[in-house]
């Protein structure tokens, strides 16, 4: 049996609104991001040429969009489900969950470009789409790919990164 | 990092200084995980990852190992140059209790007006020489003599 229905697959296509992440780039939050990646770059906590300001590293923006003061509490919601996952993706991308309920998720890869850094103080928007839903016969059996696209750009319009991620669901 | 590496400096065939990362432990996957706020439990709920995912233990997450090639790419191409592009796949497994090497080698150069472009392939071993991340990356490096790359980095026309 299939594992992909239509229903999920009328999602392909479907873009997000622009949307701001709940702060800006935060010193702080750059600070435990940069220890936990294990990246000692000093543009992270002083500005150096040709940036301008401090920086965030580069794919920090796309895990900017945590969950905002007032969401609904997730891990409490969920600690009697057994299936619960842990997995909170704060405000998401925006982008409404396709109805796989039950399929684990694994992160299958991406394609990044780079454009600028998010310097501190800084406000960043993204935007995400469906670009495509696909199953698959694996070696290890029928997996469903979901590739989203999202852009990350500051306020003023400035492109920082593009990211198309592929998400295996299985 | 500060060093300035031109496009007439590269060869195909260069191999980049490797990145060494490791040992992993559970609680580099946590401090990740608290770094990045998500709980997904395949990195630190040992029974849920082994029993109800039926992994084959604590998974390094994808998130993070994306960041190690970024960081060798970057920190070669210094202040001077850019890392337009990075590709790769999640096509093995690193759990914990494994030492990890993030690596890239040089395929081909291409010249843009304004600036050069290095073609590589990377990719992340583990201490078994498994390799679990390949990928490819496109990096923009000054001609000698002339300007660094411009920042922010425009893509050139071609």
């Amino acid at each position: 049996m299939p594992l992909l229905n239509d229903e999920a697959k009328a999602f392909i296509g479907y873009k997000s609104e622009p949307f701001a992440a709940c702060e800006p780039v935060e010193r702080g939050a750059v600070r435990r991001y940069a220890q936990a990646i294990m990246d000692p770059d000093p543009a992270y906590a002083e500005a150096v040429e040709p940036y301008g300001a401090p920086i965030a590293p580069p794919i920090f923006p796309s895990f900017m969009f945590r969950t905002p003061f007032g969401a609904p509490d997730f891990l409490t919601e969920n600690a009697r489900d057994p299936d619960f996952d842990g997995i909170v993706m704060g405000v998401g991308n925006g982008l409404p969950p396709l109805p796989l309920d039950g399929l684990a998720l694994l992160n299958g890869g991406a394609e990044i470009e780079f454009f600028a850094y998010s310097k501190h103080g800084e406000t960043v928007l993204q935007s995400s789409r469906y670009a495509d839903i696909y199953e698959r016969e694996t070696k290890s059996g029928p997996m469903i790919f979901v590739i989203i696209e999202t852009e990350f750009t500051t306020e003023a319009g400035q492109i920082l990164l593009r990211a198309r991620k592929t998400i295996i669901r299985r | 990092m500060n060093k300035r590496i031109d496009f007439e400096d590269v060869a195909v065939g260069d191999t980049l200084n490797p990145l060494g990362l490791g040992l992993f432990t559970t609680a580099h996957l946590m401090r990740w995980s608290a770094a990045m706020e998500n709980w997904h439990k395949i990195h630190y709920d040992q029974p849920f990852a082994t029993g109800h995912d039926k992994l084959p233990g604590l998974l390094i997450n994808g998130s993070l190992k994306q960041n190690f090639i970024a960081q060798l790419l970057k920190d070669w191409a210094g202040r001077t140059g850019w890392v337009w592009k990075i590709n790769f796949q999640f096509r093995a497994m690193n759990v914990v209790g494994e030492e990890l090497t993030v690596w890239a080698k040089v395929t081909g150069k291409r010249e843009a007006p304004e600036f050069g472009l290095i073609d590589l392939d990377v990719g992340i071993r583990n201490d078994k020489g498994v390799e679990s991340t390949p990928g490819k990356a496109v990096v923009a490096l000054p001609y000698r003599g002339r300007s660094p790359v411009p920042y922010p980095f425009v893509p050139p026309a071609m």
